[in-house]
């Protein structure tokens, strides 16, 4: 079995090329006149993988925050949601009870990323010296709080309604359908995604994450080494905030709006599961333990039909007490996950 | 319509006081379990239902019901406990904080599948009573609510001043390693701890039973106010906690005064500012607890 993974690890690219590589060739394909038509009945695969693209961006950013540096962060939804919004409220033309600038896509994906990045850097610089479990109830509560402030201000973001008329780039290249719309969005969120997880790979694997590492087992340790502690979390916290910044950005391009809807705790709690899965820590094994816990999601999508006396909202419950008991089992049977590091991650199994 | 700020503060008193039934419990289980119990809302749901189930199809009153949950609940949640807390006690704050947030959603999804998302209120009467010199009224079911928890309260302060079981606790909440020296069992310290913070979720979720509805999300509503005034009160300490309740019901009420109108939906959202003001600013809460590690 390690042979071909050898070979693999051998190759001379690495997964910011191969990423690069397929974001050009996505983007050359998107400006020809190919487009791609999927059967019908395949559009949910491509909706839970449009979805499992962008939650993978927020993994990679939640992974080096607590699997290298052991910052629990319970709140990155709030980084794409602000994101989401920012790119929103900024390119959206003539949204219902909202405020919408009608600015190009690109103004709203740079500012995105920025507004997500200065709310990361505000919450790192205020919070990191907190405890562990404390850190994890205000990251939550910074949640709470935009979540409330979305709904609150609905002048501004459209409340519970949400921002309309927001512009869709990657559908517009091609008047093909939704279905070849679907399948560019794929390949382009695909490329973005396998680009940020190599550069996120790049920075764990390189002494930079061999100091993040250093912070989690023993950050006073780290810090008589004369590393200043601090300034690595924050800027590990303001990596995650960007990146989650710009996944929420895409998400508005995908949906053509923004919804408070689209971010719920639902997210923090399926991106932290996943991770926990594949093991924190591991780059590779958190992308597989995302893979299981939105593929469990997928296949059971068919089977609520297939169940009778039983309504949707029982399901959805059903389905969700599944996920705390699988989350539950993890945490006590293998804390390090399928793929984790037990030594690490400083836990007993 | 102007509200007189009597009123408000009355109001404030009411929210106080079952965000204090949980916030007592939550706050004694992280000083003695030394975990954030995420779960501790679904432990107020378990009471809410028990108190709603004992009067409509028990028959009971509404001051038996709150025994019957008070005693159910408290065994519900010891066993809950018991099987998953309790072999990974060792395991440190944030697996058994994750552990906790997987016990929630079990829970609270477990419920809605049985209970669905109806809002099942208990039928009581209620009796206002008009003090309009002094510009507020008050109903018979706010003052239930009011003097249960100051009932509880009592009983707490007795029970952690006067028995050996109660200041077994205080001493082992300060240090456990010194109370097991001391020849304290710390594991039945623990098997109490469960049981008197699950007993008093019960309360609480009667309750909310009686002034809102039992329904699955009703304890998880209350779950962040209950850590804020845990942490306000300074974090482990169970007088803090009351004290941080009532301030943090009172402040939700009368600044309702102050923010725009159409922005007081708001004041939940503001609770949690002050939470984060609160660790950012004060840490330690109004005692001192220790937060920060750096």
């Amino acid at each position: 079995m390690s042979a071909p993974t050898t070979r693999l690890e051998n190759l001379p690219i690495d997964a910011v090329h191969a990423g690069f590589a397929l974001l050009v060739l996505s983007v050359l394909f998107l400006l020809s006149p190919l487009f791609v038509q999927p059967p019908g009945g395949s559009f949910v695969f491509f909706e839970v993988g449009v979805l499992f693209f962008l939650y993978a961006m927020i993994l990679v950013g939640l992974n080096l925050q607590f699997g290298h540096t052991g910052l629990v962060n319970f709140g990155p939804v709030a980084f794409f949601a602000v994101g989401g919004y920012t790119a929103a409220i900024l390119t959206a033309n003539d949204p219902y009870q909202a405020v919408g600038l009608g600015f190009p896509w690109p103004v709203g994906v740079v500012a995105a990323v920025l507004a997500a990045a200065a709310l990361g850097i505000l919450i790192g610089v205020s919070t990191l010296r907190l405890r562990d479990d404390f850190l994890a109830i205000v990251t939550l509560a910074v949640a709470e709080i935009v979540h409330g402030l979305i709904v609150a201000f609905r002048d501004v973001t459209g409340g519970t309604v949400g921002l309309t008329s927001v512009p869709r780039p990657i559908a517009g290249t091609t008047d093909a359908g939704g279905g070849a719309a679907l399948v560019s969005t794929i390949l382009i969120f695909a490329a973005l995604a396998l680009f940020f997880y190599g550069v996120f790979r790049r920075l764990s694997g390189s002494p930079y994450g061999r100091v993040l590492r250093a912070i989690r087992a023993d950050d006073q340790v780290t810090e008589t080494l004369g590393k200043r502690v601090f300034r690595y979390k924050v800027a590990v916290f303001v990596y995650g905030a960007a990146i989650a910044g710009l996944a929420g950005a895409l998400l508005v391009f995908y949906n053509g709006a923004a919804a408070e809807g689209f971010f719920t705790i639902d997210v923090t709690v399926i991106v932290w599961v996943g991770m926990l899965i594949g093991g924190a820590g591991n780059d590779r094994g958190v992308i597989g333990g995302l893979a299981i816990i939105m593929g469990f999601q997928l296949i059971t999508r068919f089977f609520n039909d297939a169940i009778p006396f039983i309504t949707q909202d029982q399901f959805a419950s059903i389905r969700l007490m599944f996920v705390g008991l699988l989350l539950m089992f993890i945490i006590r049977y293998r804390p390090e996950g399928l793929w984790g590091d037990a030594d690490r991650l400083g836990v007993e199994s | 319509m102007e509200i007189p700020l009597a009123q408000e503060i009355i109001f404030g008193l009411v929210i106080g006081s079952y965000i204090a039934l949980g916030a007592i419990g939550f706050t004694l289980v992280y000083g003695l379990v030394n975990m954030i119990n995420f779960a501790h809302g679904e432990f107020i749901t378990v009471g809410a239902f028990v108190g709603y189930l004992a009067v409509v199809f028990g028959g009971l009153s509404i001051p038996m019901a709150v025994a019957v949950a008070l005693a159910i609940t408290a065994v519900v949640g010891w066993v809950i406990a018991r099987v998953t807390f309790e072999p990974m006690n060792e395991a440190g704050a944030v697996p058994l904080l994750l552990m906790s947030i997987g016990l929630g959603l079990v829970l609270r999804n477990g419920f809605r599948v049985i209970a669905g998302a109806d809002r099942r209120t208990i039928p009581r009467d209620v009796t206002t009573y008009r003090f309009d010199d002094w510009g507020f009224f008050v109903t018979s079911q706010q003052l239930f609510i009011i003097g249960v928890t100051l009932v509880a309260v009592v009983v707490l302060h007795v029970f952690l001043s006067r028995t050996m079981l109660g200041i077994a606790m205080r001493a082992t909440s300060d240090n456990e390693d010194l109370a097991l020296v001391s020849g304290i069992d710390t594991r039945r310290i623990r098997n109490a701890v469960w049981i008197a913070a699950s007993g008093l979720a019960g309360v609480a979720g009667v309750m909310l039973a009686v002034s809102q509805s039992a329904n699955p999300n009703v304890g998880f509503g209350q779950l962040l106010l209950i850590i804020t005034a845990a942490i306000l009160g300074g974090a482990g300490s169970p007088y803090g906690a009351i004290v941080g309740s009532y301030l943090l019901g009172i402040g939700i009420t009368v600044s309702v005064a102050f923010l725009p109108s159409g922005l007081t939906e708001l004041n939940a959202t503001m609770a949690f500012v002050v939470l984060i003001v609160v660790l950012l600013v004060r840490p330690g809460g109004l005692v001192n607890a220790e937060v920060r590690t750096s």
